[in-house]
């Protein structure tokens, strides 16, 4: 690979912390599980970010390929959630993450 | 006549192998018969040993005759293998032929019984361990036959295993026994210490006093817990709750005597252990004054046999101790003639009275039944030591050999003087009462004559036998003019006593006067009834507690043992062992309570948890590095 343009790697990593976090928070504060859903789509694509950071940081498209395989999973993951928020919705079940604690020990 | 030993040997386990495997398609009297033949051939087996053994010279009469190595642990080693001498073929004819005897009379005493098969299978295996006991060729051997006759004793003890009285007596004989058995195997481990081997050879060698104190001691223990001298006799007149035969064999002509034959056998070591060896004599000569006295009170009429048994053994003891091997080996022989003998005539009186053993309520039994009268008469006479009975010879012969043992010896003789007074009085006390006067209600009542079938036979033949024996069975040695038995024995247990002319006159002048003065007694109090039974209180009563040693034991191990071990079921396994398995389930419960309440089934808990997991991990990741 050709010498790097554009910002420093750590650059790339503090913008995907960022993202993490902030999927992370609407993991842990947010109860529609739609927008559940959504902050782990947020927190994939922080890891993706990091991935490619450091791929192109070291010159190794290894951590591309990676996140392009993280994407195809988040897709399926996606298509399972979502399935079951609207298996949920036909069950008349309210859409709040605190009312689903049958796991209860 | 190797082969004669071996088939003397295995018959009798043939039999018990053979009774226990054919089970019901054996008929009961048939499994008796099978028994019989089986002793009958162990007794032919013995007498072509002997006459094997005769033909030899002097010198060369010593057979070891090895099957297979049995137990080899490092360089020690232990062959299964049988000593043909003239010590093992002495014991050999008397136990299969006595054992063959009361096997036979057993057919016609248990004829009825529901558990018959069980019993011949027993008493082939006792006869077989107690031949392989005398037979054995090296000390681990003889320990154990010495084991095995123990459990056939318990076995046979406790045959009428209904009787919780049965159940204790032969439980508290084990216990007994093993006492004994343990003080021997302590005493046979100090000698593979000491020698790493236990033929019966390495008994010469020379040992430190110590060792040899010591290894004497355990022999000398297990041939008092087995021949119930004192103070390890008290399971022998308990053991009288087994059958009627039973008790002739095991309690009278075998497996008691099997202490004098294991202190005749391994005499060398006591020879090296004088003090031991006195020890042992003394144990007779107070274990024949003492059982002499509690047989006087007794009202059972076997547990007055029993105690005489017990007074008969202190007999051989003292001769054995003192050294005089031939005489107590001689004494063996006769007793168990007429010890078995008194035993079985006694069983005949139980068998026509249906199972009554209290003499109180016998009497005027010499009109309903002389032929068992004459058995018994001529067993007390030979018991007594009348001339011309088997005793006579046998006991006066060991008197006589204590006089030449210095002053100690002198009161070992005393005490066996005594003794034959007491014998006298006790055997005929017991011969008048039962027999003598007119017949007492109860037995005019109970009594039914026997038949004149195949039991009749089977009872009154072995009697008969054995009531010849017990005439002319003594006069194979008279000490002061012929000993055959002596000559006989001379190459295994030389005698290390040899009385004067003078002593041996003196002895059977004294012992003949005392025992039939012991008679006159009797028959003044019991037989013409001249004189009242003497009222001492205190005396009787200490004579019916047999001198407390039953008490004493209770008391002094059985009482603190037992509370011992309720202690420690309070105090250590109830809290330690029962409640701390409950306390372990209820806290483990407890724990995964609290451990339960974190799965709160909420999703965000466990995200946060596994997020603030995973931010410790990487901090401590990099703190660390």
């Amino acid at each position: 690979m050709i010498a790097l343009l554009g910002p420093e790697a750590s650059w790339y990593l503090g913008v995907a912390a960022f993202l993490f976090a902030t999927g992370a928070l609407g993991v842990l504060l947010r109860r529609n599980p739609l927008i559940v859903l959504l902050s782990l789509e947020i927190m994939l694509n922080g890891g993706n970010l990091a991935l490619i950071g450091f791929a192109r940081n070291l010159g190794d498209g290894g951590g591309q390929i990676f996140a392009l395989a993280v994407m195809a999973v988040a897709a399926s993951e996606v298509v399972v959630g979502l399935g079951l928020i609207v298996a949920l919705n036909r069950k008349r079940v309210t859409l709040d993450v605190d009312r689903l604690n049958t796991l209860r020990g | 006549m190797v082969w004669g030993a071996w088939i003397c040997l295995l018959s009798p386990l043939a039999a018990a192998c053979l009774i226990t495997l054919g089970g019901q398609r054996l008929s009961r009297r048939g499994a008796g018969y099978l028994a019989t033949a089986a002793c009958f051939v162990a007794f032919g087996g013995a007498v072509a040993s002997f006459i094997g053994l005769l033909g030899r010279d002097g010198s060369q009469r010593e057979i070891l005759s090895t099957a297979w190595t049995w137990i080899t642990g490092g360089s020690y080693q232990s062959g299964l293998s049988i000593l043909i001498d003239p010590l093992s073929v002495f014991m050999m004819l008397i136990v299969s032929g006595v054992g063959a005897l009361i096997v036979w009379y057993s057919v016609g005493y248990m004829d009825g019984d529901t558990e018959e098969r069980r019993y011949f299978a027993y008493m082939s295996l006792f006869v077989f361990s107690m031949l392989l006991l005398v037979q054995g060729g090296n000390l681990l051997l003889l320990l154990a036959g010495w084991g095995m006759v123990g459990l056939s004793s318990y076995l046979l003890i406790g045959f009428w295993h209904e009787r919780p009285s049965a159940i204790a007596a032969a439980k508290k004989a084990f216990v007994m026994n093993a006492i004994g058995d343990a003080t021997m195997a302590l005493a046979f481990f100090l000698l593979i210490e000491k020698a790493n081997s236990l033929d019966f050879g390495i008994l010469g060698g020379q040992y430190s006093s110590t060792v040899a104190n010591l290894v004497a001691l355990g022999l000398l223990g297990g041939a008092v817990a087995k021949s119930a001298q004192i103070p390890l006799h008290t399971w022998l007149p308990d053991a009288m709750e087994g059958p009627t035969p039973v008790s002739a064999l095991i309690h009278a002509a075998t497996m008691v005597t099997a202490g004098v034959y294991l202190i005749v056998r391994t005499h060398a070591i006591f020879e090296q252990a004088p003090k031991i060896a006195d020890l042992a004599a003394g144990l007779g000569a107070l274990t024949l004054l003492l059982a002499g006295l509690i047989a006087l009170v007794q009202v059972d009429i076997k547990r007055v046999i029993a105690y005489s048994t017990m007074s008969q053994i202190g007999y051989m003891f003292l001769g054995a101790g003192i050294g005089s091997y031939p005489n107590a080996m001689f004494h063996l022989m006769t007793h168990a003639f007429f010890k078995a003998l008194l035993f079985m005539a006694a069983g005949i009186v139980i068998h026509a009275l249906i199972n009554e053993q209290d003499i109180r309520k016998m009497g005027g039994l010499r009109q309903l039944s002389p032929k068992t009268y004459w058995g018994f008469l001529i067993g007390s006479l030979a018991l007594v030591g009348i001339f011309p009975f088997a005793g006579f010879f046998s006991k006066d012969s060991i008197l006589a050999a204590a006089m030449a043992k210095g002053t100690y010896g002198y009161i070992l003789w005393a005490a066996g003087l005594a003794g034959t007074f007491l014998t006298g009085l006790y055997t005929f006390r017991l011969l008048f009462l039962v027999f003598w006067g007119e017949p007492s209600a109860f037995v005019r009542e109970h009594f039914h004559a026997l038949g004149r079938d195949v039991i009749a036979v089977s009872l009154a033949v072995p009697v008969g036998v054995l009531a010849v024996l017990s005439i002319v069975g003594g006069w194979i040695q008279f000490s002061p003019w012929w000993h055959p038995v002596t000559t006989w024995l001379q190459t295994v247990a030389e005698p290390t006593v040899t009385p004067e002319s003078w002593q041996e006159w003196l002895s059977i002048a004294l012992s003949l006067l005392l025992g039939l003065s012991g008679i006159g007694v009797a028959w003044l109090i019991y037989g013409a009834r001249r004189l009242a039974v003497p009222r001492l209180p205190f005396a009787q009563r200490t004579l019916e507690h047999k001198f407390y040693f039953d008490e004493a034991y209770d008391a002094l191990f059985y009482t603190p043992a037992v509370s011992l071990a309720n202690l420690l079921r309070r105090g250590v396994e109830q809290p330690l062992i029962a409640d701390s398995g409950r306390d372990l389930g209820d806290d483990t419960r407890d724990l995964g309570g609290l451990v339960a309440r974190a799965q709160t089934g909420l999703l965000r808990t466990y995200a946060l948890a596994i997020a603030s997991s995973v931010a410790v991990l990487a901090i401590v990741f990099v703190v660390v590095k």
